[in-house]
């Protein structure tokens, strides 16, 4: 369902980048044209809020989208490239400098296991004791009702919900290197739906079939996450070389500060107030 | 009349000077194409190759954490991490595809050797377009059959918790494991075999082993004395057509075998069989994500030219094998 929308999302992308140019031409000379490229996470919710944006103050403005990941859209835009490099991981001390992350949006990760096995809150120290691997069995969880070997399914190197989830919750510490990869959200909620020693970690979309651990005594929810209770929760950013400017400011404004913008950002992502 | 024909015959050359021209163009163009790919996998790859020398076939470290170095690099191309140990990978590739085509190879001259002499008509009816179906299902379908029953059959009820426990804090067992995906990937490969050399067992002159008949022995003996042995070129072209489908499939073993790069130790025992492993055509397709981070992409594009080379040595053994089997064949005639 969500991937559907995001295919969604993307082809009104793509049809954005062809239909806006052509619909206008004679205005367009005139016309500021707003270029993002970047994160694959962002890019669905970057299209949404551009085709509202472009009913809401017609002929003001022309996006062109791009994806190709994160470290795409930082290098993209430190090149002066593109206006805005979009970016589903926080600023990293390796990135070119004189770059500004304006965060757009949240996006909560949950800790996931078994239906069978409800574990009733895990703290950060536990978190980094499982998914480091010292602890291996059941027995070391409090609160568990498994016994056995914990079965881990993480994400790819490569993805950026491994990116977010590493720096979150785990710090310093490294991911247990036997646990199961998984490519995709879907396939971790599977597996740990599946497999009653499971445990993984998914975005908030992903949890109707499995038990959700409550994260340092607060429950994994749109609301908790909403209001800032939920610590487990990553930022969307749109990144600018220097404070943004012109229309690509008026852009971010409108997106951090309509009403209008907030509630597409509700649908499936947290507004940021 | 023979005016008539000559004047026909003009057209129909130039048509036929068309057609060549144009099917030269097309097999010319293909030739181009793969050419081409050739060059641009290899330069793609060269850098992983190049920083890593032969050590990049070697073992040493874990590949998952190479990966995820490689693709945390820094933004300045002088600082890029190359290092990569590629070993378990090539080794459960090889592991995965040999073990599954040892398998398809004997179940499938068994079963085309049934279907050919021995079946009854009713029986061979249904057979063998079952055979042919069964050989064109998409492997993403035994993959999900795979992952929604098998693995979670294994992880619950094959393991034992003791074998988990064995090994719990070198790697986890949770179902995905290369038996699965040795056995999946068998179930995938077989058809094409059985259908290929059926019909090398039926192209088999019939007076062949009818000779061999007379001479006293039986079917059984004749099929596997004439016919197997006329068969066998035909025999290789299937096991290199297997191996190349098992080389090149990913998803499946992606979804079945496991997501580490493991590998499997068979000093383990019968716990070898239900560790993981990843091939290297489930590690381009899982890590396709990091494309765009570029020394990430070229270590993926160092993988895919390793599964190049492997299937052109693949059909250039094969060739081999076929020319040495040459005098004992048909074509011998």
């Amino acid at each position: 369902m969500k991937n559907r929308l995001r295919k969604g999302a993307l082809l009104s992308a793509l049809a954005l980048v062809v239909a806006v140019p052509a619909a206008v031409p004679a205005a367009a000379a005139a016309k500021a044209t707003i270029t993002m490229s970047g994160s694959t996470s962002v890019a669905p919710l970057a299209a949404l809020l551009a085709r509202k944006y472009l009913s809401v103050c017609r002929h003001c403005v022309n996006f062109k989208l791009l994806q190709g990941g994160s470290d795409i859209g930082v290098a993209d835009v430190a090149a002066g490239r593109v206006t805005i490099g979009n970016s589903s991981r926080d600023p990293k001390p390796s990135d070119p400098g004189g770059l500004v992350f304006n965060k757009i949006a949240h996006d909560a990760i949950c800790l996931i296991t078994n239906r069978a096995n409800p574990v009733p809150g895990i703290d950060q120290a536990g978190v980094k004791a499982v998914f480091g691997g010292s602890v291996r069995s059941w027995s070391g969880v409090p609160g568990s009702t498994q016994s056995g070997t914990i079965d881990l399914f993480v994400r790819t190197p490569a993805s950026g919900t491994q990116d977010a989830f590493q720096k979150i919750f785990m710090g310093t510490t490294k991911i247990f290197s036997g646990a199961g990869q998984k490519a995709s959200n879907g396939l971790i909620e599977q597996a740990v739906q599946s497999d009653p020693n499971g445990m993984g970690y998914v975005s908030l979309f992903f949890t109707r079939n499995v038990n959700v651990i409550p994260y340092q005594g607060v429950p994994c929810t749109l609301r908790n996450a909403k209001s800032g209770q939920y610590t487990g929760v990553r930022n969307f950013y749109m990144v600018t070389r220097g404070p943004a400017a012109g229309a690509a400011k008026r852009w971010i404004n409108w997106i951090t500060h309509t009403k209008a913008a907030s509630k597409i950002i509700a649908t499936q992502w947290v507004p940021l107030s | 009349m023979s005016n008539h024909g000559s004047h026909n015959a003009k057209p129909k050359d130039r048509t036929d000077q068309r057609a060549e021209v144009a099917l030269g163009a097309l097999a010319s163009a293909v030739l181009l194409l793969i050419a081409f790919m050739i060059v641009f996998v290899f330069s793609k790859a060269w850098p992983s190759f190049a920083h890593n020398g032969l050590a990049w076939f070697g073992g040493g470290g874990n590949v998952d954490e190479q990966l995820s170095n490689i693709f945390n690099s820094p933004a300045n191309p002088a600082d890029y991490v190359y290092t990569m140990h590629a070993w378990p990978l090539l080794y459960a590739t090889a592991l995965i595809t040999g073990v599954s085509l040892l398998l398809a190879t004997t179940i499938s001259l068994l079963s085309a050797m049934f279907i050919v002499e021995f079946a009854p008509d009713a029986m061979r009816r249904v057979l063998q377009p079952v055979v042919r179906l069964l050989a064109a299902v998409p492997s993403v379908i035994y993959g999900l059959i795979g992952v929604l029953v098998l693995v979670p059959f294994v992880g619950n009820q094959v393991i034992t918790a003791g074998q988990k426990e064995s090994v719990q804090y070198v790697i986890q067992l949770d179902g995905t494991s290369i038996l699965v995906g040795i056995l999946v990937l068998t179930v995938m490969i077989t058809p094409i075999m059985v259908a290929i050399v059926t019909d090398a067992l039926r192209a088999v002159p019939r007076s062949w082993t009818e000779g061999a008949a007379a001479l006293g022995v039986n079917r059984w003996r004749a099929l596997r004395t004439v016919g197997l042995r006329a068969a066998r070129p035909a025999i290789v072209a299937a096991a290199v057509l297997a191996t190349a489908r098992a080389l090149g499939e990913a998803i499946m073993l992606s979804m079945v075998s496991g997501s580490v790069a493991f590998a499997p130790n068979p000093l383990d025992g019968v716990t070898f069989f239900v560790e993981p492993a990843r091939t290297l055509a489930a590690t381009v397709v899982d890590n396709a994500e990091g494309l765009s981070v570029k020394p990430f992409g070229q270590t993926i594009y160092a993988f895919a030219a390793i599964l190049l080379i492997s299937s052109f040595f693949l059909s250039f053994a094969g060739w081999v094998a076929r020319q040495s089997m040459r005098k004992y064949t048909l074509q011998a005639r």
